[in-house]
């Protein structure tokens, strides 16, 4: 550690350790008192905001005051990159935790429910951190294990659990498809972590020739594209998000997606550099190929739904394709950017964390909304939100906000984080990639506006009938719309610090 | 001229051949006597009694998986104990210890949970229960 923190190295891994903490601590407390009933959910609440505001707190901190840390050998780093991730992911499970307290009252198991999305979130922030492919392959499985009970939490929902059966299903086949792309990467390199694969693919010393490692990077890709929800493995979320109660799949379709993509950016840029690997296997030209398809995909598909839920999971989708241009624009050359002294791969990458950083705001908060019309039981489909602003004013404009910025349109930060990676995708030459990317945003702006519509401007068919406001679901939402707007101002700074991270890592 | 595939493509072929020329040799040669008890499921006496979609009892599986955490325990703590006095010489007690009672600690409580849940207690299936009863 950094002499300005006076702690131990070991001390780095304490923003993961919080979540991990406070999993045992909930199984802890649901050990003492195993009835339902008898246990407070408030204090279920309490705990479980303690550790996630604690995981936000601690890795903020070292963010602003410690220096890079390389444990077990190399096998988990602990940088600007991983801290802010673990920040991110702190901050969406604060808000779920928030935003489940009123959802999940009447249910059974509510200390397990936090746990799991504790544990889940503890795999998020070792994935973060995971410098060798075998931590990268433990760290996924964690954050996949308590999502596909999570999924099915509403265990007499045929909808949930049919849902968790695919999410399952879709999950073991690229968690396959993942660790046999490792073994031949290990198989053509002899090494799992990142820098001695770069090594070794720049020394030349590959066994079996260059085919067997452009599989493995390949199949690599699989498995990072099942995290991120992105063609091909897109298949599982729509049903996975729609089926999940609604703060999960919020949890789902921000953190463990912001997951999928920290991996994606430290494997692609440490193990597999672009200049190294270029002869064999191109892979910003699959990344380009995956992102157009994904998001036009995404946003095609989004533009078609009656169901709300769903609706979002396909914008989910063609978010992923947004932030997949990134890696798609990577050139590995340090060339300049359009902003003066900041190199274009940076530019792209730090663009890419701040989309994902907003992305998870604004997305949770959207979910968490259509979480509070569940819990009034209003109904799934568009024409079900008509005029909900007459008994729900303030959640009304939140969601507003989440929407248009979720389009890009300058009320919250979506705006600007798609503007700068826009900005990174020209410097980068690929004009004409922003254009489709334009083209989809306009198109999400339709589908985003249908619902905007109906929440402030169609007439109910019959009376909503509301009778009581959740404190826990308001306040997340409030929370999540005071940041994405707060985040156009303060974008800079944050925006500087992403863009220094994505620099420390190349 | 010597490709060692050559050999491993025979072995295949006999591999293939040898059960092939079985069944059909068995089927020529073998006489044909039909009849009702060949059909049955089980050929050695015993009768088959209703369907085969039978509801297992969850505890089964509760079972399976407390038996998994302590097997991966005692995988983990066979060659830690082997290892452990050369392990506290090279580089001491607290770093040879520490880790392996917070890993016992860790499933400890997982054990815990499961048992204060009621995953170690037998219910009794109230259809089996009834099944009894009726015969």
């Amino acid at each position: 550690m950094d002499p300005l923190v006076n702690l131990p190295d070991w001390a780095g891994m304490a923003p993961m350790l919080a979540f991990a903490v406070t999993a045992l601590v909930l199984f802890l407390l649901d050990s003492i008192e195993p009835e339902s009933d008898s246990l407070s959910l408030t204090v279920l609440t309490g705990v479980g905001l303690i550790g996630s505001l604690a995981a936000v707190v601690l890795s903020g901190w070292f963010l602003l005051e410690a220096g890079p840390v390389e444990l077990f050998a190399g096998a988990y780093v602990v940088d600007e990159m991983s801290l802010f991730f673990t920040a991110l992911i702190g901050s969406v499970t604060a808000l779920v935790v928030l935003g489940s307290h009123d959802y999940i009252a009447e249910t059974d198991y509510r200390a397990e429910y936090y746990s799991l999305v504790f544990l889940a979130a503890t795999g998020m922030a070792m994935v973060a951190s995971a410098n060798s492919l075998a931590a990268a392959f433990v760290a996924v499985e964690l954050v996949s294990l308590p999502s596909y009970a999570l999924v099915a939490y509403l265990k007499h929902n045929r909808g949930s659990v049919e849902a968790g059966l695919k999410y399952f299903l879709v999950g073991a086949l690229s968690s396959a498809i993942f660790v046999y792309g490792i073994s031949l990467v290990y198989g053509a390199t002899g090494a799992l972590q990142f820098d001695m694969i770069a090594t070794a693919i720049d020394g030349d010393a590959l066994t079996g020739g260059p085919g067997i490692l452009g599989l493995g990077i390949l199949m690599v890709i699989g498995g990072v594209a099942f995290k991120t929800a992105a063609v091909p493995f897109h298949f599982w979320a729509p049903e996975a998000y729609e089926g999940a109660p609604a703060p999960i799949s919020g949890f789902l379709s921000s953190a463990s997606k912001a997951a999928g993509f920290v991996l994606a950016f430290r494997v692609f840029t440490v193990a597999f550099p672009l200049d190294a690997v270029s002869g064999t296997f191109d892979w910003t030209l699959a990344f380009l190929i995956l992102s157009i398809v994904t998001m036009t995909l995404g946003n095609f598909a989004a533009a078609t739904q009656e169901k709300v839920k769903r609706m979002l999971a396909y914008s989910s989708i063609g978010h992923a394709g947004y932030v997949l241009m990134a890696l798609a624009a990577f050139s590995g050359t340090g060339a300049e950017s359009l902003l003066a002294d900041v190199s274009n791969d940076s530019l792209l990458l730090g663009a890419g964390m701040m989309h994902l950083l907003v992305y998870g705001f604004m997305n949770t908060g959207a979910f968490l909304f259509v979480a509070l019309a569940e819990y009034w039981g209003v109904g799934r489909r568009f024409e079900d939100y008509n005029g909900l602003w007459r008994e729900a004013p303030i959640a009304s404009a939140a969601m507003t906000v989440f929407l248009f910025s979720l389009a890009g349109l300058p009320v919250g930060a979506g705006f600007l984080s798609k503007y700068v990676l826009f900005m990174g995708v020209i410097g980068a030459g690929l004009w004409w990639l922003v254009v489709i990317a334009l083209v989809n945003s306009a198109l999400s702006l339709y589908y985003y506006s249908r619902l905007v519509k109906a929440l402030w401007i169609e007439t109910p068919e019959t009376p909503h009938e509301i009778d009581s406001y959740p404190a826990g679901i308001y306040a997340a939402v409030v929370a999540a719309a005071v940041v994405t707007v707060l985040l156009l101002p303060g974008f800079g700074v944050v925006a500087e610090e992403a863009i220094a991270a994505a620099g420390a890592l190349l | 001229m010597s490709n060692p595939w050559i050999a491993i493509g025979a072995l295949a072929a006999v591999a293939i051949l040898i059960p092939v020329a079985m069944i059909v040799v068995s089927a020529l040669l073998r006489p044909r006597v039909p009849e009702l008890s060949k059909r049955a499921t089980y050929e050695s006496g015993e009768i088959p009694t209703g369907g085969t979609r039978i509801r297992f009892n969850i505890q089964y599986y509760m079972v399976a998986l407390l038996f998994v955490v302590f097997d991966i325990e005692t995988v983990l703590i066979f060659p830690w104990t082997v290892i452990y006095n050369d392990a506290v010489q090279a580089v001491g007690m607290t770093r040879a210890l520490v880790p392996m009672l917070v890993f016992i600690g860790i499933l400890v409580v997982g054990l815990g949970w499961a048992w204060r849940n009621g995953a170690v207690r037998w219910v009794r299936s109230p259809r089996a229960q009834r099944q009894k009863v009726e015969r």
